[in-house]
């Protein structure tokens, strides 16, 4: 009678655990206290990195794209009927819940990373110290093998400035736009890593000047003996905080890297081992199993634990994001970790966190699970206050960052795939056995308080919008 | 203490040795049957010889010359899905050479290698081992679209390319691609 009666309860609950286990088009998304606002399909091309630019009396969103996939290597544009290399998507965002498709730049040609411009970052020739006033410039990699700069102060006609050729492997850059110095991932001739940073001075955009190569000792040419692991993303404070954190490496032997900015523009430029180690101030070494996608500063914050002691109240942290890169938890869980710089020259983990893969059974949903990247806008409507990750197919998570000691989800969003979501597989006795998940991949703020995620499975652009309580955290009304 | 107690006490000293002795005998066996067979030509699986790291740990062989070995796939590491391993300097940073030594000194340029349908490159490096003395080993990087298999050889004679050669052969033999194909249908 109790086996009987374990049988149909396992009957009547399997049916729910393969509905979690798998998503469906046509499904409702899955959401806590976040909401859909707006939708583009972005022409089912795969996305990388979204930039949310307030321009003008409009909110332009500039959208990265990875190259192809192996069955639509170059997607037809609706808006020319043309078949186009994936390069960069321009979706007018104003109205976020008619989010409108203006334009799309083709990028390199080639498949997955190894084409398209995956990486765009947006500067006012208003902010930068040498630039046409009127223009608004557009950084975006092309493929594997240059940086373009682009006016795109009309956003359906971007015209070509420049061209930065022969850096190879590009990958997340980050542009100063009151400065205009640039700090460009990328792979340099001779350099024993694939990624590394060439700075240069875009202050105007027109005529690059190149100021150094930046990497760990170890990677410069000439070296022997092990590699560093390479880089991923550097994040400056400007001559404000003068400081650039570095994430180097994806899902393996990460490292949080803190330089001085003044000393890295000014110092010695020929890449020896001293002239690498001079502008920096502090290093994490992260463990094996983890690497550093993203290295989001959150500065002189005050914790309310110690706001009684005599030392310590206000604090420093980096917040580091991991890259999953394996489909369906083939590797160590990628994470998001909170590291107490104040003492820089010894940085220190003290909290972490992951969606609990258990609350969607996402090791077998397909694709990814595990972090990505984050948000990267220090505006002040979420800065130090709520941070928001992209977690693959576990969508976008909200976190309560006010604490960084204690970081809490407070909301997160799952799309719904459509016909359009590429699929994922893995082998199973030699064949592939593939499923169709959600894969968010980047995701990004604006001023307004709206959360763009998008998606590397080719599902699209989701505008959302936080709700209930979790608003509060934010301040929003 | 008498003649028969001390008799006594060497016997039970005796068979306790033996019983630690015949232990450790069948421990050594149980880990050998554990490990797998030696193949036809003569290649014994030994443990993987390095601690942990971010990756799985991979497969080690030693031959009747004592030459090493060690195996293993880095599933989704390489540089380049479409062009595969094509500089050394790759080699350099995916090989587990540095395991041996961190501070290993390429000989010379590497040249390309084929091991059955896998292409890639491979380099010899100068390195010390933990005693100090002077060492040569290979490293080897080879790619089946975006995961690489990494080998090294170790050992004495490794300088020697007929000795290369013959660990190349074993990288071929069903010993190892029977495992290498298992883990990369895993993925």
């Amino acid at each position: 009678m109790i086996r009987q009666g374990v049988v149909a309860a396992v009957l009547l609950v399997a049916p729910a655990v393969v509905h979690a286990q798998s998503q469906k088009v046509g499904a409702p998304p899955e959401s806590s206290n976040m909401r859909m606002v707006g939708y583009n399909d972005l022409q089912a091309r795969s996305a990388y990195q979204p930039t949310i630019h307030h321009q003008g009396n409009r909110w332009i969103a500039y959208i990265g794209h990875h190259g192809g996939t192996d069955e639509i290597p170059t997607p037809v544009n609706p808006l020319t009927g043309k078949a186009e290399p994936n390069g960069t998507s321009i979706v007018d965002v104003t109205d976020p819940a008619n989010p409108k498709y203006l334009k799309h730049l083709p990028g390199a040609p080639g498949t997955y990373e190894a084409g398209g411009a995956q990486m765009v970052r947006v500067c006012d020739g208003a902010s930068l110290p040498h630039a046409d006033k009127l223009a608004v410039y557009m950084l975006r990699t092309f493929g594997g093998e240059a940086h373009e700069i682009w006016n795109v102060v009309d956003p359906t006609n971007p015209v070509l400035v420049g061209r930065l050729d022969g850096l190879k492997d590009t990958h997340k850059s980050w542009w100063e736009c009151d400065t205009g110095i640039a700090y460009l991932v990328s792979g340099a001739p001779d350099w024993r890593t694939k990624r590394m940073t060439q700075i240069y001075d875009l202050s105007d955009p027109a005529h690059p000047v190149k100021i150094r190569d930046f990497g760990l000792p170890g990677q410069q040419p000439g070296a022997t003996g092990a590699v560093p692991t390479e880089l991923h993303g550097p994040i400056s404070t400007g001559p404000q905080g003068n400081r650039v954190y570095f994430g180097y490496g994806t899902n393996k032997g990460g490292m949080l890297q803190i330089v001085d900015r003044e000393k890295l523009l000014k110092g010695p430029k020929e890449p020896t081992p001293e002239n690498l180690r001079a502008p920096v101030v502090g290093e994490l070494a992260m463990s094996s199993w983890n690497g550093a996608h993203t290295t989001f500063p959150m500065l002189k914050m005050p914790v309310a634990e110690f706001a009684h002691d005599k030392d310590g109240a206000t604090r420093d942290f980096v917040m580091i994001v991991d890259e999953a890169i394996l489909n369906e938890c083939q590797e160590a869980r990628q994470m998001v970790w909170f590291a107490d710089v104040s003492i820089e020259s010894r940085p220190m983990v003290v909290s972490n966190w992951t969606a609990p893969e258990a609350s969607g059974n996402f090791c077998q949903r397909g694709g990814r699970f595990g972090s990505h990247s984050s948000n990267e806008s220090m505006a002040a409507v979420y800065y130090k206050k709520m941070a928001f990750i992209a977690f693959f197919n576990a969508g976008v998570r909200a976190l309560d960052v006010r604490d960084p000691f204690q970081p809490r989800e407070v909301g997160y969003f799952i799309p719904a795939i459509t016909d359009k979501t590429d699929k994922r597989c893995v082998k199973v006795d030699g064949k592939d056995r593939c499923k169709t998940a959600i894969q968010t991949n980047n995701v990004e703020t604006d001023d307004r308080g709206l959360i763009y995620i998008v998606d590397r499975a080719n599902t699209g652009l989701h505008i959302l919008e936080m709700t209930g309580d979790a608003r509060k955290v934010a301040g929003l009304p | 203490m008498t003649a028969a107690r001390r008799r006594t006490l060497i016997q039970v000293f005796l068979a306790a040795t033996l019983v630690v002795a015949l232990g450790v005998l069948a421990e050594i066996a149980r880990k050998r049957v554990a490990l797998g067979p030696t193949d036809g030509a003569g290649w014994r699986p030994i443990e993987w010889p390095f601690p942990r790291d971010g990756w799985p740990p991979g497969r080690a062989w030693r031959n009747r010359d004592g030459i090493d070995v060690y195996v293993r796939p880095k599933l989704g590491f390489c540089g380049n899905c479409d062009t595969g391993v094509v500089t050394d300097e790759e080699v350099d940073r995916v090989t587990d050479i540095d395991l041996l030594d961190e501070r290993f000194v390429p000989v010379r340029e590497g040249s390309r290698i084929r091991i059955t349908d896998l292409a890639g490159r491979a380099r010899l490096y100068k390195l010390k081992t933990r005693l100090g003395a002077e060492d040569v080993a290979e490293g080897i990087a080879v790619a089946y679209k975006c995961d690489l298999i990494v080998a090294i050889v170790a050992g004495d004679e490794v300088a020697d390319e007929s000795v290369r050669k013959r660990a190349h052969r074993f990288l071929e033999s069903n010993t190892v691609q029977v495992w290498v194909n298992k883990e990369l249908e895993a993925h």
